[in-house]
């Protein structure tokens, strides 16, 4: 009785430091794209997630039954053997987020947290006691899905957003507002992910309350002091804010601006709620990665840098076979030394927790260096060029191009004419002249003295034109 | 092992994510077109200037709340006109608003 105490005990402190590592885990999918485009300051943007999560996991107290959605036949397993797989299952998941954070991967710590479960399960009790189909049709297959969805939502709502706010002119398009839009998309985000992750932990606890006995099977509803934990955890975990990979959804896979914050956030709420309503669960890590990939796609000019992407897409599928296996070796530590294998997993997960911990303050990355490497230095140096030009776009220059060369064309003829017609008149004054000479002899030599007077002025006049020139060209 | 994939719902989930994202992004965009428009152009400036920002400097900002004045100066529509644009980017903004609300009545109703 005393050691499914300790165990109890052991796996409420783990399940909230799990819940404290989700939350500063998951703050990137709602917070990440109005920091990067400074429609929130850092420190408020975690504040307002942080909030919004504490709000969301009061807004609904439905546990889910089974804390592994039916991946493992909890039915098959005896109370006194499930509480330690539920132990070390909660070490493979909280040190596969914590050495995600590290590297400033988002990865699913639901996904973490069936693996870590798997591991121990296949480990304590057996292959028989896992539905690998149901494996495939919850994490596996929605691990594919909720990417690619996202994805292609984002690129649809950016290429939306543009295409409205466009102008031909180059007059302000307004696309600056797209940053108030951007507070309330990520706050929607925030909220749902409170409602979804912190209940996830309740459930872990509210699971190993019943198993110890502590808590009647019959009143599977959590206790308001489990919530309450649950909720401030979460909170908290939010609050610190996992700079890394605030970093890397921020800036890492494409410089965001704001009507693409806007339009991957409204992409990201938008598939976790629909998934929520019907049933297809979603990872909103995965679905807010896709989101932001989605709408690094849709703006013209915009780069995705692949490489990121890879790795995550590595990270996401190392998730289950990585967290499995730290949950299986700490399994297999119980499972030899029993009581003994329970402190010796602790002592070993705080020691790999406090490592990474160790490690990342090398090179540590916070609210004051997450997005502004350079700004943060007050010099601001990063302007980008214009996007190339639309279809549309590419035909209005023709247009002008073609129009501004008929001018020209134009003027030139009007000019060539003028110049003939002046050309006619003078010819056709010389001719009017030597016919008043034939038709008046005794007047022709008045006429020719008045000839070269004007002759005279003609030249006088040329000569002040040429320096009026002269002074131009000067 | 039994392997039972819901497509439909798959499907479901993402006609209906679509649907809902481009409404409201299309609602917004609209909103802040029809803003333009009736010549109050918004100049928000980022309340943090940071690396994936294009446009990085105050004297930047002031410039282009300049231009945005001067444009809607030489705005061709009457004032009717704006202010009907007005009133259409107020109710995209509304269309907006309620579709946020509705998702906030999901999130706590599953």
């Amino acid at each position: 009785m005393e050691t499914a105490a300790l165990i109890v005990i052991l796996v409420i402190v783990l399940a909230l430091f799990f819940d404290f590592t989700n939350g500063f885990h998951d703050t990137a999918n709602a917070m990440a794209t109005p920091i990067a485009t400074g429609a929130l300051k850092p420190k408020v943007a975690v504040l307002l997630a942080a909030g919004l999560n504490l709000v969301g996991a009061f807004l609904s107290t439905e546990v889910s039954k089974t804390i592994s959605h039916g991946i493992i036949r909890e039915d098959q397993i005896s109370p006194p053997e499930f509480l330690p797989l539920i132990f070390a299952g909660l070490i493979g998941a909280i040190t596969w987020n914590m050495l995600t954070w590290l590297l400033g991967l988002p990865s699913s710590s639901s996904h973490a947290l069936f693996g870590g479960l798997i591991g121990a399960t296949l480990v304590g009790v057996g292959a028989l006691a896992i539905d690998f189909g149901i494996v495939l049709s919850k994490v596996v297959l929605p691990a594919l899905v909720a990417p690619f969805t996202a994805g292609v939502i984002a690129f649809a709502t950016t290429k939306v957003a543009y295409a409205i706010t466009r102008r031909y002119d180059g007059k302000p398009d307004g696309r600056d507002g797209f940053r108030w839009g951007q507070i309330f998309s990520s706050s929607l985000v925030a909220l749902a992910h409170g409602t979804n992750d912190a209940q996830k932990t309740m459930g872990v606890i509210t699971l190993a309350l019943i198993m110890a006995g502590w808590q009647s099977s019959e009143q599977a509803d959590p206790h308001i002091w489990v919530i309450f934990a649950c909720a401030f955890t979460i909170a908290l975990g939010t609050y610190m804010g996992g700079w890394r990979i605030i970093r890397t959804l921020g800036k890492g896979l494409t410089d965001v601006k704001p009507a693409q914050g806007f339009s991957a956030e409204a992409s990201t709420a938008s598939t976790i709620l629909a998934s929520s309503v019907f049933g297809f669960a979603l990872s909103t890590t995965q679905v807010a990665s896709g989101s932001v990939i989605g709408s690094g796609l849709g703006r013209r000019g915009s780069k995705v840098r692949w490489r990121t992407v890879g790795r995550i897409g590595v990270g996401w599928l190392l998730t289950l076979p990585a967290a499995g296996a730290v949950g299986a070796f700490a399994a297999l530590i119980v499972a030899w030394l029993g009581t003994w294998g329970i402190l010796i997993d602790t002592v070993l997960s705080v020691l790999v927790v406090v490592g990474l911990f160790l490690r990342s303050r090398r090179n540590r990355v916070d609210s004051a260096n997450a997005m502004s490497e350079v700004a943060a230095s007050g010099r601001a140096v990063k302007v980008k060029k214009n996007p190339p030009p639309t279809r549309r776009q590419r035909e209005i220059m023709r247009e002008e191009a073609r129009a501004k060369r008929a001018a020209e064309k134009q003027a030139k003829h009007d000019a060539e004419k003028a110049k003939q017609a002046a050309k006619k008149a003078k010819h056709e004054a010389e001719k009017a002249q030597k016919d008043a000479k034939k038709s008046k002899p005794g007047a022709g030599k008045s006429a020719k003295k008045s000839g070269d007077g004007k002759g005279k002025k003609g030249k006088s006049k040329k000569k002040n034109k040429g320096s009026s020139a002269g002074k131009d060209a000067r | 092992m039994t392997i039972e994939i819901d497509w439909f719902a798959f499907f479901e989930v993402f006609l209906a994510a679509l649907v809902g994202a481009v409404l409201v992004v299309g609602f917004y965009a609209l909103a802040l077109r029809m803003l333009v428009r009736a010549g109050r152009a918004p100049v928000v400036a980022p309340a943090e200037f940071t690396d994936a920002i294009t446009v990085v400097t105050e004297k930047q900002r002031a410039k282009a709340a300049k231009a945005a004045a001067k444009a809607a100066k030489k705005s061709p529509l009457t004032d009717g006109q704006k202010r009907l644009a007005l009133a259409a980017a107020f109710a995209s903004f509304g269309l907006c608003g309620l579709a946020v609300l509705a998702s906030i009545l999901i999130i706590v109703l599953h």
